[in-house]
């Protein structure tokens, strides 16, 4: 592992046994793990580059359980990682030697379903697909679809602000949430919003949503459910380059239109997933958008008219429109389970989550190509192109000594390309341990200042989740007396953990 | 008192780190009355900080300067068949000003959204990125300038709706989406409460894609200016945008699906229809309290009730029943406590408009409870330590 | 996955396997989301991830298997709906075959549960001990109260009145032309406790042409034993049935075997692998496996001929080792559809009934609760009947269900002219 992690405080470490028993007496005795072999199980999640055993696991069943364990480990500065389905791709639930995993597993039950005001209400471990399949069946869904949806819960997609492949028209977590509660460090339980919008004061359900468990701990979520749309369509087009495919995506977008979804995969991506799904995609293209329309059928129908003409404009050599619902969920398929299937064509991949404007979409891609061949790694590429997130996949074999170190290596540059093209470092797998040290390629130390007085304000002791999203740990009472210079902090040189 | 425009973020560090008191915080000054009275102060006016520095139609996305008018970006976005979707309120005329003068500075900071809410989002959906001065002097950035975003805390929703109290903007990057290219309204005449909420539930739950839903009593139809709404029947309004064949479609769909008395309204009645709704234009002209209250859909009809029980109170309803824009002729303490009685079980209420001797008496943003309110007090603690930046509107203990 | 096995490790093929497997794992967590224990538990221990996990762990260090990871395994029912969600294509059934293996080598569990499942794979795969066991439960049915609760357990799912077996080996000729001439495998528990589905099975198949034989000697396939974990006692069972019937094959020549219990067909297809390390077996083994087909695959070919039957809202169960082992899931509905049932799905029609083989024995509460799950889920779609192409499946959720359970060729059997299933006998 090439990365950092805050020191683990011996101190808190030899007293490993008398926690657990403090906690055996906050929740049923089975649910605390502390065998060496089981917390390997809890070492990782979703990214598996970075590995590290928990000091303790602990599954809470109920709010108070959560509540009791806060209040414990802020009494006795024991440091806290909060962990959802553990699909998160960026090392958020990344356990630390310290440190207590809250495992939210057992939160999984649905608490209400209310179909005037349009929202249900669950616990956090509800997997994102159990929320549309608990209200498919009266016509409604939960629009953020993240790929991992079969199995990430929606605590983790709050923590994350996880979008997906229809937030490009829909929105992502933040803008479909209307809720929360959750248990502050100091155990204080807080019920932020319910079932109306904007919830009064400063927007904590905002400021929470993508906080990485940073915060505090969620214990249960209010989503909005929106009615399914009349009608909706998908079109498969191939391209004979990744260039031709980007000119349309950009071209529908400059159209006026706004699909429902607009995913682009390359070559090797195409053939990786195919293999597994067998969507039907066409083997011989560079490149495949797959564009989804919705709505009402009349306009669904004209406006699949439009992209199809703007594709054929762009250069596409293969369109096909979904005839029926299950060739367009066949479409989806392909694409959502498109990460995973990587591994069949290696033994481990390394998923990146730039953004980047559409217009720039081409260049990125040849720049990437440049890369592989100096790193030596090839790269196989999934995104959400109508809104411009890449999800380039680095193909390595973590076996193999010193490809891991290359395929982290790879990645900041791809990272830190798309910060130069105007975008963003990550668009909706966060930051976590993934991406923290590459922070000041887009923030400075006063920008990144201000989010840490955030983090202050709810954990000024700093044990929440500690050794994510941040490159360098202050203590909450050095920021307060942070001295600004010229656009420079005094420590602005202070080393990285 | 010294009014400070503001002429550059430089300007404006200095201005914040040289300060040696609280100073209030302001745009062009339309909303300056609402929230908590500020007393007399220096003002910091971003009015001169103004400016489209960048539109880029094709990225979806334009960079302004706070002082910018809203007006000002809507017809640039005109020109290119796009718009601000969330639909900044115009709430200047509400407060005794000159139509289309508020900033976007301004509407972000009150986290204003129009009709559109339950569907396209608020104010605080649509701002991407930001850069701001804190009040310890700190000038700082946060966002980008594309939609899908995760890169550390999302800054951008603590601001909208902060109300000046913990940073300034001075530069923002907002979300621009494509204009529908038609608007239809069906309005259906004469439903009384109980059906006017289940027409709207059943079109909000329908699959043709409803952007606006309000109700309007008998007593205020007349003051929405069309002439069909002046017969003293209730109104049910229902907007449908899109391409012209696909409003059509839908509007049939909808009359098949809702039935009985309607009429409808075309793109140019619509778009002034629902801005006045938006906007409160029927309460713009007289002298009562204003009170905008947040409830789930479902509760529309209790504050319905609630308000009518209040004597020479009026309400109409927007967001599909789960806001409501209420007139009160005494925001006595009475009024309020009624009022807010009716949001306990969930939801807020907003004195928006009052003299400033009651909105010093009553709390003009929900109160929170205390949890909420020492967590909020906290991150206004971290912000803005000295409390430069109009401390007190928000509430009398925090900013 | 990374993983950490020297050379000399490498060098076993059952490691070498494990290592092949677990590299193809990317940790994404997508089986957790079907993984019966895991929705009912929430502990990533108990869930297809966590336990690759243990067993890589264990296999890597050569360590022991503790009483933990004993547990977790243990828990894990086989049901192998972890592997139709998987997009990487984790080979899980073999790595947790090998995970087991492990645990019954170096752990030695406390002695009751070392009796428990002794029993179980003593009795249960021996059709004759089963018999004698049936007839005992029979009388000590009344005495149900006296006993401990797992044997309590086994009392509630023997049947009412053991049942006498009318399909004993022999030929059963095709009506009229015969198309094929099938081994059918009569399977230990099901030739004991369900016979009416291989008379069934029998008549399905005769009335449409197929000549049906059942070997004497492939009395029980080893799934049981093999879900234990006791590789060897699996194996055992296991050549029986291959010499019976590679002596079919070579002697008046099979078609096919078909199973109608997909538990078993499920492992029979598997005996190629089973038998990978034996030189003297694997070609036998191999033969087996490529000839073995369940018996909706089966009827899939032939022209059935259906009388018209009453409409009956049927619920038809994936059993998992059919919908998961097998990758069957068409066929059944199409076949249930095509005789004029109103063919319903359940919801969650991916998870496990709880019966797993043995594993309502073994681990009565997850059983029972996974019955339970199930139980609602099928009576949600207010069915006349439910149906599924497996014993266990059949034996468990009857003891939680209001309305006739039954297996997939009965249903076909009255629809093609034969006698109406028990329960079902108003008329058609």
């Amino acid at each position: 592992m090439t990365l950092c992690m805050p020191a683990a405080d011996p101190a808190v470490m030899v007293r490993r046994a008398s926690i657990a028993e403090a906690l055996r007496g906050l929740v049923p005795p089975a649910n605390v793990i502390t065998e060496e072999e089981t917390l390997r199980a809890y070492d990782s999640d979703g990214l598996t580059a970075y590995r590290q055993p928990p000091m303790i696991v602990v599954l809470p069943e109920t709010t108070a359980q959560v509540s009791a364990i806060l209040k414990y480990c802020a009494r006795e500065g024991i440091k806290v990682v909060p962990r959802g389905s553990g699909t998160g791709l960026s090392g958020g639930a990344l356990p630390l030697a310290d440190g207590i995993t809250l495992g939210l597993g057992k939160f999984k039950r649905i608490l209400e379903i209310d179909y005037p005001n349009r929202c249900i209400r669950a616990q956090p471990g509800v997997t994102n697909l159990a929320l549309t399949q608990a209200v498919q069946h009266a016509g409604f869904y939960y629009a953020p679809d993240p790929s991992s949806q079969i199995a990430c819960s929606i605590g983790g997609n709050v923590a994350e602000n996880s979008g997906g492949v229809h937030c490009l028209k829909y929105g992502v977590t933040s803008n479909n949430i209307l809720g929360l509660e959750a248990v502050l460090i100091d155990g204080t339980v807080v019920t932020i919003g319910g079932k109306h919008l904007d919830a009064g004061g400063y927007d904590l359900l905002g400021v929470m949503t993508g906080s990485e468990g940073l915060l505090a701990v969620i214990t249960e979520v209010t989503v909005r459910i929106l009615p399914k749309p009349t009608a909706a369509k998908a079109l498969l087009l191939g391209f004979p380059s990744n260039e031709a495919a980007g000119i349309c995506v950009s071209a529908v977008i400059a159209g006026g239109i706004i699909p429902a979804g607009m995913e682009m995969m390359d070559r090797p991506a195409i053939h990786a997933v195919e293999n597994f799904v067998h969507a039907g995609y066409p083997l011989d293209v560079e490149a495949i958008l797959i564009v989804e329309l919705d709505g009402p059928p009349s306009e669904v129908e004209e406006l699949i008219a439009r992209v199809a003409a703007l594709a054929r404009e762009a250069g596409a050599c293969y369109c096909r429109i979904s005839a029926n619902e299950a060739e367009r969920l066949a479409f989806w398929s392909g694409r959502k389970n498109a990460f995973p299937a990587a591994g069949r064509i290696s033994p481990d991949y390394y998923c990146m989550d730039g953004t980047i404007p559409r217009g720039a979409l081409a260049k990125v891609l040849a720049r990437i190509r440049e890369m592989e061949t100096r790193f030596g790694l090839s790269v196989a590429n999934v995104f959400h192109a109508g809104d411009g997130n890449l999800h380039p996949l680095i193909l390595y074999d973590a076996n193999k000594p010193g490809e891991l170190a290359r395929a982290e290596a790879f990645g900041a540059e791809i990272l830190k390309l798309c910060v130069e093209v105007g975008g963003v470092l990550t668009g909706e797998h966060g930051v976590g341990v993934e991406k923290r040290d590459l922070m000041p390629a887009m923030f400075n130390d006063i920008d990144l200042a201000q989010q840490q007085r955030l983090k202050c304000a709810f954990d000024p002791e700093g044990l929440l989740n500690p050794g994510k999203v941040f490159p360098t740990l202050h203590r909450c009472a050095e920021l307060g007396r942070m001295h600004v210079h010229g656009g420079k902090t005094a420590f602005a040189g202070l080393p990285r953990f | 008192m010294t009014n400070i425009s503001i002429a550059s973020e430089a300007h404006l560090v200095e201005a914040i780190a040289s300060a040696t008191g609280p100073l209030n915080v302001e745009g062009r000054g339309t909303k300056r009355g609402f929230g908590r009275p500020a007393p007399s102060r220096p003002t910091l006016s971003l009015a001169g900080l103004a400016g489209v520095t960048a539109y880029e139609p094709a990225e979806l996305v334009l960079d302004v300067k706070p002082g910018t008018t809203v007006a000002e970006i809507t017809r640039l976005l005109a020109e290119r068949n796009q718009e601000l979707a969330f639909e900044p309120p115009d709430l200047g005329p509400l407060f005794g000003m000159a139509p289309d003068s508020g900033s976007i500075g301004g509407a972000i900071a009150c986290n204003l959204a129009g009709p559109r809410r339950f569907k396209a989002g608020g104010a605080r959906d649509h701002l991407l990125g930001f850069s701001a001065v804190s009040g310890r002097g700190e000038a700082f950035k946060a966002g980008g300038r594309v939609v899908k975003n995760v890169t550390g805390y999302d800054l951008c929703k603590l601001m909208a709706g902060s109300f000046g109290t913990l940073a300034v903007m001075t530069a923002l990057s907002i979300k621009a989406l494509p204009a529908p290219e038609k608007v239809r309204t069906l309005l259906l005449l004469g439903l009384d409460r109980t059906a006017a909420w289940e027409a709207m539930v059943k079109a909000l739950s329908s699959g043709h894609e409803v952007s606006g839903a309000g109700f309007v009593p008998a007593s205020l139809a007349p003051a929405f200016g069309e002439e069909r709404l002046s017969s003293g029947v209730t109104v049910t309004a229902l907007r449908l945008e899109g391409t012209a064949r696909s409003v059509a479609d839908r509007m049939t769909a909808l009359r098949a699906l809702l039935g009985g008395r309607s009429e409808e309204l075309h793109t140019a009645n619509s778009r002034t229809f629902w801005k006045r709704v938006g906007d409160v234009q029927p309460f713009a002209g007289d002298n009562r309290a204003v009170w905008r209250i947040s409830v789930p859909p479902t509760r529309g009809p209790d504050i319905a009730e609630i308000v009518e029980s209040i004597p020479g109170a009026d309400a109409y309803f927007d967001w599909g029943g789960a806001l409501a824009w209420a007139a009160v002729p005494n925001a006595d303490a009475k009024s309020a406590e009624a009022i807010r009685t009716g949001v306990a079980a969930g939801g807020h209420a907003t004195l928006v408009r009052a003299p400033d001797e009651i909105r010093a008496a009553v709390a003009p943003f929900q109160p929170l409870p205390p949890s909420l309110a020492a967590l909020e007090l906290r991150i206004k603690q971290q912000f803005d330590p000295r409390g430069i930046l109009n401390p007190g509107r928000m509430w009398a203990e925090t900013g | 996955m990374q993983t950490h096995f020297s050379p000399r490790q490498l060098a076993d093929p059952a490691l070498a396997e494990a290592n092949s497997i677990l590299r193809a794992c990317v940790h994404c967590g997508f089986c957790t989301a079907t993984c019966p224990t895991y929705v009912l538990l929430g502990d990533e221990l108990d869930s297809p991830r966590g336990r690759i996990s243990l067993v890589k762990e264990m296999l890597e260090q050569d360590k022991p298997a503790t009483a933990a990871v004993a547990t977790h395994l243990d828990r894990c029912l086989s049901c192998f709906a972890c592997m139709s969600t998987c997009p990487s294509g984790v080979d899980y059934m073999h790595l947790i075959d090998t995970g087991r293996a492990h645990v019954e080598r170096t752990y030695r569990r406390p002695w009751a549960e070392r009796a428990l499942r002794a029993t179980v794979g003593a009795v249960l795969s021996h059709p004759g001990r089963l018999r004698i066991a049936l007839a005992l439960a029979w009388f000590a049915r009344p005495f149900a109260g006296l006993l401990p609760a797992r044997l309590r357990n086994m009392l509630k799912l023997a049947p009412k009145r053991p049942g006498v077996t009318a399909t004993g080996p022999g030929t059963y000729p095709a009506a009229g032309p015969r198309r094929m001439r099938v081994a059918l495998l009569t399977g230990c528990v099901q030739s004991v406790m369900e016979d009416s589905i291989n008379a069934a099975t029998v008549r399905l198949l005769t009335r449409h042409g197929v000549e049906v034989v059942v070997s004497k000697g492939a009395s029980c396939c080893g799934a049981l034993e093999h879900h234990l974990g006791r590789l060897d006692s699996a194996r055992a069972a296991a050549v029986a049935s291959i010499r019976a019937w590679c002596a079919e094959i070579d002697g008046k020549g099979l078609d096919a075997i078909v199973a109608n219990t997909s538990g078993c067909g499920t492992l029979v297809k598997d005996y190629g692998h089973l038998f990978r390390g034996d030189p003297a077996l694997v070609a036998d083994a191999t033969r087996v496996s490529e000839l073995v087909k369940d018996i909706s695959e089966i009827l899939a070919t032939l022209p059935l001929k259906f009388d018209a039957v009453q409409a009956l809202r049927v619920v038809y169960h994936s059993a998992c080792s059919l919908q998961h082992g097998q990758r069957i899931t068409a066929q059944p509905v199409k076949l249930l559809t095509d005789a004029g049932f109103d063919v319903r799905q359940p919801a969650e029609s991916h998870l496990c009934c709880g019966s797993a083989g043995s594993y309502n024995i073994l681990q009565p509460e997850i059983a029972a609760a996974l019955r339970d799950r199930k139980a609602a889920n099928l009576a949600a779609v207010q069915p006349e009947v439910i149906c599924a192409g497996n014993v266990g499946c059949l034996v468990q959720i009857r003891s939680g269900a209001k309305v006739p359970v039954v297996h997939t060729v009965e249903l076909l059997d009255w629809a093609t002219g034969g006698p109406a299933p028990e329960g079902l006998a108003a008329g058609r």
